[in-house]
């Protein structure tokens, strides 16, 4: 009992069995903690703007700095036009925040922990990048991998490059969010195991446990402004093709 | 706007309004990549880290379904991992350097700032 699995806290239980047909989509405890997450980020906002004042309270100035924060960025990051994009980014990092914040709290399930979860987000933002490109520049979109001013032997090596470096990105971006959070959970598990099992030398894997929580947290807020800039970054290039 | 107090309010208002949208459109894209911005190194040390892993990891992939589809094996593999390798070398390469993730060798030029409409005065009365 002591050494629990440390992967336990990972598993998908499911709640509601829902099949249709050959598909499984039952309601899960990661569709679950999405809904709670996807409610209470409306619920925050609403109800921290529902009386708006010219000088903002506190709730609202929390509200109004995470908005200014994720605007900051897409424009910085994302160049003239990428403004119309901001109700994506901004709902893409409130969506990874919450739920990077909502799994550090003891007995919850973190659905950023999962590669599935984080593939689809990151797919979600590699196919609307690439359609985004596709339909301002058309065939032109595709200059993006042709390097500009080298010598056409080298081309046949550096577009393959270029190719891969491009299709790359929604694994990169998948993988560093589902990697981060699953590391820091499972560390913050395998250290709790030692508190119970060393008895009063518990005490030292305890004070560890209580610093990783803290760099939990760091890396929870770090890991959705990451995600969040790359969807700038890559949303510039299909915008501007430099 | 003090020692302007006499004036309009209105064309106060647009003044300062086309002075916040002048400044948004040129200060832009002008810190992509992280290079500059310090609160973005950390953000920066995550972002690269597994770039080059997973890159080769991809590169492996995609030559063995290449090899399992058309029986070239091994080529595919040993070709796609030398390709993985490059581009994931290119890719950190570049997110350090401050091309931002860019693909293509060109300089970051300013993107085409959104054309600049003349009716967005709106003290065009004098």
């Amino acid at each position: 009992m002591a050494t629990e699995n440390p992967l336990h806290q990972f598993t998908i239980e499911r709640l509601i069995p829902i099949h249709i047909g050959k598909i499984d989509a039952s309601f899960t405890n990661s569709a679950l903690m999405m809904c709670v997450a996807v409610v209470l980020i409306t619920a925050f906002i609403l109800l921290t703007t529902r009386r708006a004042a010219l000088v903002p309270g506190r709730w609202q100035s929390v509200t109004e700095m995470l908005y200014e924060f994720v605007a900051n960025m897409v424009d910085n990051n994302g160049g003239a036009g990428a403004r119309t994009f901001f109700p994506f980014v901004f709902s893409l990092f409130m969506f990874i925040l919450f739920g990077n914040l909502l799994g550090m709290i003891p007995y919850t399930f973190t659905f950023t922990s999962h590669i599935i979860v984080t593939f689809a987000l990151a797919m979600l933002v590699f196919m609307g990048v690439t359609i985004i490109g596709l339909a301002r520049h058309g065939f032109r979109f595709l200059s993006l991998f042709v390097p500009h001013g080298v010598p056409k032997v080298l081309l046949l090596l550096l577009v393959p490059i270029e190719l891969l470096s491009y299709f790359i990105r929604p694994f990169t971006l998948s993988i560093r969010l589902f990697a981060n959070m699953m590391a820091g959970h499972t560390m913050l598990a395998i250290f709790a195991g030692f508190v119970t099992a060393l008895g009063l030398f518990g005490v030292l894997p305890l004070a560890v446990d209580t610093a990783l929580v803290l760099l939990e947290l760091l890396v929870a807020v770090l890991q959705a402004y990451v995600f969040a800039i790359l969807t700038c970054l890559y949303l510039a290039d299909a915008l501007h093709l430099h | 706007m003090d020692e302007r107090d006499g004036q309009d309010p209105l064309r106060d208002l647009g003044q300062r309004l086309d002075r916040a949208r002048r400044a948004r459109e040129h200060n832009a894209p002008s810190s992509r990549g992280g290079a500059g911005i310090p609160q973005g190194a950390l953000g920066l040390a995550l972002r690269i880290g597994i770039e080059l892993v997973v890159a080769v990891i991809v590169g492996l992939g995609l030559g063995w379904l290449f090899d399992y589809e058309l029986g070239t094996r091994p080529w595919g593999v040993i070709v796609f991992f030398f390709l993985g390798v490059a581009a994931g070398m290119v890719n950190v390469w570049r997110a350090v350097v401050g091309m931002g993730s860019a693909i293509g060798y060109r300089r970051q030029q300013p993107p085409p700032a959104a054309p600049q409409q003349k009716g967005t005065d709106w003290d065009d009365e004098d």
